[in-house]
């Protein structure tokens, strides 16, 4: 039942905005896009799973098959593979940009308060 | 034929060349503290000389296509990447590469007395940013589209933050980042659901496969995808992170933010919603944007009306200009979706030269809050002729650009019986001039006797920008017809015409059908309109400068409580509204 | 120096708005909620291979003499993805880079630099004065130093932790004692075991570039490479990696790869016609250092540039300093 894990990651995914939309720590924000993002991949794994399928890898196949007989084979799927890589590197790339913007808005306000870092308003 | 092939590889340089540049001008600051600047002058005008090169075949009516790798569609499905380029996109490519050339232009001024490596960081950023625009201009694959997204997104993390010595540069940043975010998650989730639903992510595969008959996973996507980009364009509700960047980050950068970035959301939803799935049936997808547009030109205007800093203001005006485009592709008939397109060129063109005079005042004088300001029309008088051309161009002024783009958008409102919406878009129009005339009087008009404590002096590579800048206003106001033969109408066919543009995807090479899209410049009543909303924008400036903040501005004013969470709180209420409309 | 009314006191903490989490619930549950329904009605886990992800299963063998899809879709069928993503890395490190920039040298001050101290006046009305709890943890921090009975405050104040009166490692501190870890190493527990994971980790770093046919290639490879300066760095110090992150030279190389990268799509549209074709002979084996042609060389660029990029954001973020706003300890 590959549904639950596709409902999984949607409750995941509502996990990670609830902590966007209710925390005000800055810092407690960026974990919560972090939740949101594994939410993706976790999504994105499952929407490669095919039953009794292996890895997408054409390498010492298992059970005896030919490489070529395993490329037309039952596998999970490379592209969606593909993408949750590409999700990974931007997660961490955004994550990178997010802490150094914390850490700077902590040595000018003084705090890490979403209420109390609101000098452009209205 | 073979030249059609040979002209169409070159498609991906456009975005190699810039990419280029911004490799080497972190490297070329160690040498020269102007280098990076001149790098990045010389990658822009490469990739312009490109697309220059590209037009003539695009613009003459055809759509190009290029497989990166040679990995062409097989059966009509395709794994590789095509990079397409039509006219609709070449368009705002050749804007991108253009325009951004004279913004770097303008840095040259404005911000050449940074350190070497700070002016390095920046230039490479800012070529990404440009390189990231063309890229999402002519991809025709939704994945590679959602990689180009990111790749301007993170470059504008950066720019925004610029200025490390001004707290609100890194508060924006943050909400920037948390909003965009918060963008590129909805627009990854609806591309994956396209593809675990069709195994498709080159448009014109998917363009066969949700055109005809959308399941429920198919609207859910597209929702994700308008909302997404929605965020980037800076539509209501979305748009809570827009102001605040612009205000605080380098005047060329806002410009670049306000004119072309900020278009990347509004060309990826006119590509998603008009090309890929054109007219579907009983959904109410045009209606869903003409709303969101509506609610965004007028509340824009309302808040840029009320607004004390200068750069905030013109912020705003953005977002209400978003929704006047969004309008205008939302018709979905020639004369509107033109228009739009024309529109989408005049803005990146007026809002540009705009926030390259409001950064200039900033950066002359240290101020940027109206109530501070006032007297430079007098004492910086190129600045002030810079902005008023730009408030003329809003304005629809003639002979200024904003008068044709503008009188299309409207025959194509009422030409669609839509007489209700062209009325809103009327109102919207006068809030709009009076913000911005309210804006032109304090800054420059208003006597201000008190010396300013500092005032840098102008320098060449400004004035060089507005020139060019007010020049291609003009251009573009003057010769509308050739524009909208050579230009916007071929964009509307390719937009208006998405199987056609589909096949060109698929095989490399199509003719798009003629579209007929004419504007009398000297029609009595388009002239009548301008003029009556221009004169009711000056008197309703003259009336708000009297009066206290109206309870209606007050109240919405403090719904932008600038705090990140109630701003992201409002994504996700317009990501669940725009799911629920077009679902249920 | 003492202020007795700093900022966070004066703007005191408003209580939380009580309907923010109700709302922050409503919406999530139904964000979550419109999710779910688009998500029911998604193909399974019996459905069969989209045609493009079979087609790219069945060109990995014979077109690109590869055992790994992935791996071929990431640098050869789909490259140009990954070279977008390549320079979406590059963004995120300058724009880190840019955001953690120490103070440079201007020729002029400009109006926004102005606007700026005004800005942080506002901001921060005590001008960097420290607030109650800030005033308690120096103090203890001064303390701290101060009972090693080595010199005054001042000589801690350098904060870069590579100061001269730290100790190396904290070996010869007794277990139970109280207090914030000053040492730069960690102890002998830490540095043994990092001793023994740190080479298998980069060989395992240098392996999964070079054989990316099996699962691998140069995003992991970066990754694990600079796993392995972490390592140095958490368990030896700074002292012990500071040769290997020079951010000049971590940039030259960063760009370098990146420039490797443009320079190969450009190779495949001038040899072969159309940007980032395969220009490279492809090895009669698949299973060679060689194979997949240019997916090797986009590869190994790639590692250049990650494992440099990673580096120098994680550097640049942990050398951050407090010089773009006021601060009375900084000097």
């Amino acid at each position: 039942m590959i549904l639950a894990n596709y409902l999984g990651a949607a409750a995941v995914f509502g996990v990670g905005l609830y902590v966007v939309l209710s925390r005000r720590n800055l810092i407690k924000i960026v974990m919560g896009l972090s939740l949101m993002e594994a939410s993706t991949y976790l999504l994105l794994v499952s929407l490669a799973y095919r039953r009794g399928s292996t890895a997408p890898v054409l390498e010492s196949p298992p059970g005896g098959l030919s490489m070529t007989r395993l490329a037309r084979g039952n596998v999970a799927d490379p592209v969606l593979q593909n993408f949750c890589l590409t999700a990974i590197v931007i997660g961490v790339a955004v994550t990178g940009v997010f802490l150094s913007v914390a850490v700077r808005i902590a040595q000018h306000y003084r705090t890490l308060d979403a209420d109390r870092v609101r000098e452009l308003r209205g | 034929m073979s030249t059609t092939a040979d002209l169409a590889a070159l498609l991906p340089l456009p975005v190699a060349i810039p990419l280029a540049g911004a490799t080497l001008a972190p490297l070329v600051a160690r040498i020269d503290r102007r280098a990076p600047l001149v790098v990045g002058l010389l990658g822009l005008l490469g990739a312009a000389g490109v697309l220059v090169g590209i037009a003539p075949r695009v613009f003459g009516g055809e759509v190009i296509s290029h497989y990166m790798g040679g990995w062409v569609p097989v059966g009509g499905r395709a794994i590789g990447i095509a990079f397409a380029a039509d006219p609709f996109g070449l368009a705002y490519a050749l804007g991108a590469a253009g325009i951004g050339a004279v913004l770097l232009v303008a840095t040259v001024s404005e911000l050449g007395d940074l350190g070497p490596r700070e002016i390095g960081g920046y230039a490479c950023l800012f070529q990404l940013l440009v390189a990231a625009l063309i890229g999402t201009a002519l991809t025709a694959d939704l994945f590679n589209l959602f990689v180009w997204f990111e790749v301007a997104a993170l470059a504008s993390y950066g720019l925004t933050g610029f200025f490390l010595e001004r707290p609100i540069a890194l508060e924006a940043a943050f909400k920037v980042l948390v909003l965009t975010t918060l963008a590129s998650f909805a627009i990854f989730v609806g591309a994956t659901l396209l593809y675990a639903n069709h195994g498709a992510l080159n448009f014109a595969q998917l363009h066969a496969a949700v055109a005809g008959h959308p399941h429920t996973a198919d609207m859910v996507a597209l929702a994700l995808l308008i909302c997404g980009f929605a965020t980037k364009a800076g539509l209501v509700p979305f748009h809570g992170w827009l102001a605040d960047a612009h205000t605080a980050a380098p005047g060329p950068v806002s410009a670049l933010f306000s004119g072309l970035m900020v278009s990347l959301g509004v060309v990826a939803i006119a590509r998603i919603a008009l090309q890929i799935y054109g007219p579907v049936g009983g959904r109410p997808v045009l209606g869903l944007l003409m709303a969101m547009g509506v609610v965004s030109a007028l509340a824009g205007a309302v808040l840029a009306l009320a607004q004390n800093d200068l750069k905030r203001l013109l912020a705003y005006d953005t977002v209400s200009q978003m929704g006047v485009l969004v309008v205008g592709f939302a018709t979905a008939v020639p004369a509107g979706v033109a228009g739009a397109t024309y529109h989408l060129i005049d803005h990146a063109l007026y809002k540009s030269l705009l926030f390259l005079a409001a950064g200039s005042v900033l950066h002359a004088t240290g101020h940027e809050k109206l109530s501070e300001l006032g007297g430079l029309a007098r004492r910086r008088p190129v600045p002030a002729i810079a902005f008023m051309a730009g408030v003329a161009a809003i304005a629809g002024i003639p002979p200024l650009n904003g008068y044709p783009s503008l009188g299309l958008i409207h025959e194509g409102l009422t030409g669609s019986g839509r007489h209700a919406v062209n009325l809103a878009m009327l109102a919207a129009q006068v809030i709009t001039v009076a913000a911005l005339g309210r804006a032109a009087y304090l800054a420059f008009f208003r006597r201000r006797d008190a010396p300013y404590e500092e005032l840098q002096p102008q320098r060449p590579g400004m004035i060089v920008a507005f020139v060019a800048l007010g020049a291609a206003c003009l251009a573009a106001g003057v010769f509308p017809n050739w524009i909208l033969d050579q230009v916007a109408a071929p964009a509307a066919a390719s937009l208006l015409h998405g199987q056609v543009y589909a096949n060109g995807v698929l095989t490399g090479h199509v003719v798009l059908p003629h579209l007929a899209v004419s504007f009398d410049y000297f029609r009595p009543g388009e002239l009548l309109t301008v003029a009556a909303t221009a004169l009711a924008g000056v008197l309703l400036a003259a009336g708000y400068l009297r009066i206290a903040e109206p309870r209606p501005i007050r109240l919405l004013r403090a719904l932008h409580t600038g705090s990140v969470n109630d701003y992201a709180a409002f994504a996700a209420a317009g990501i669940l509204c725009a799911v629920v409309v077009l679902t249920v | 120096m003492s202020r007795a009314d700093p900022a966070g006191q004066a703007r005191a903490h408003a209580p939380e708005p009580i309907h923010r989490p109700t709302l922050a619930l409503v919406l999530a549950l139904g964000v979550a909620a419109a999710l779910s329904a688009a998500l029911v009605g998604l193909p399974r886990e019996r459905a069969h291979l989209p045609a493009i992800a079979r087609y790219a299963m069945e060109i990995s063998l014979p077109r690109w003499h590869i055992t790994e899809p992935v791996s071929e879709l990431v640098y050869g069928t789909r490259g140009f993805d990954t070279f977008g993503e390549t320079f979406l890395l590059l963004a995120a490190v300058v724009s880190v880079t840019t955001l953690t920039r120490r103070r440079e040298p201007r020729q002029s001050r400009g109006g926004e630099e102005r606007a700026g101290e005004r800005e942080q006046a506002e901001v921060d009305p005590a001008g960097g004065a420290a607030t109650p709890a800030e005033v308690r943890a120096r103090t203890a921090e001064r303390e701290e130093h101060d009972g090693d009975g080595e010199e005054d405050a001042d000589s801690d104040s350098d904060g870069d932790g590579d100061g001269p009166d730290r100790r190396e490692n904290p070996d010869a501190v007794g277990l139970g004692v109280p207090g914030p870890e000053d040492a730069e190493a960690m102890s002998v527990v830490v540095r043994t075991a990092a001793r023994a994971a740190a080479p298998i980790l980069g060989v395992i770093g240098v392996y999964l570039v070079a054989w990316g046919y099996t699962p691998g290639g140069g995003f992991p490879a970066g990754a694990v490479l600079v796993g392995v300066v972490l390592l140095v760095y958490a368990g030896f110090g700074y002292r012990r990696v500071a040769p290997f992150v020079r951010p000049g030279r971590l940039e030259a190389v960063e760009l370098a790869g990146a420039l490797a990268i443009i320079a190969i799509g450009v190779g495949g549209l001038v040899l072969e016609g159309s940007f980032s074709a395969n220009f490279l002979p492809l090895a009669a084996q698949p299973d060679t250092i060689l194979s997949g042609g240019v997916i090797q060389a986009f590869s190994a660029s790639e590692l250049f540039e990650v494992s440099t990029g990673l580096a120098l954001a994680i550097f640049a973020l942990l050398a951050m300093e407090h010089d773009w706003s006021p601060d009375e300890e900084a000097e």
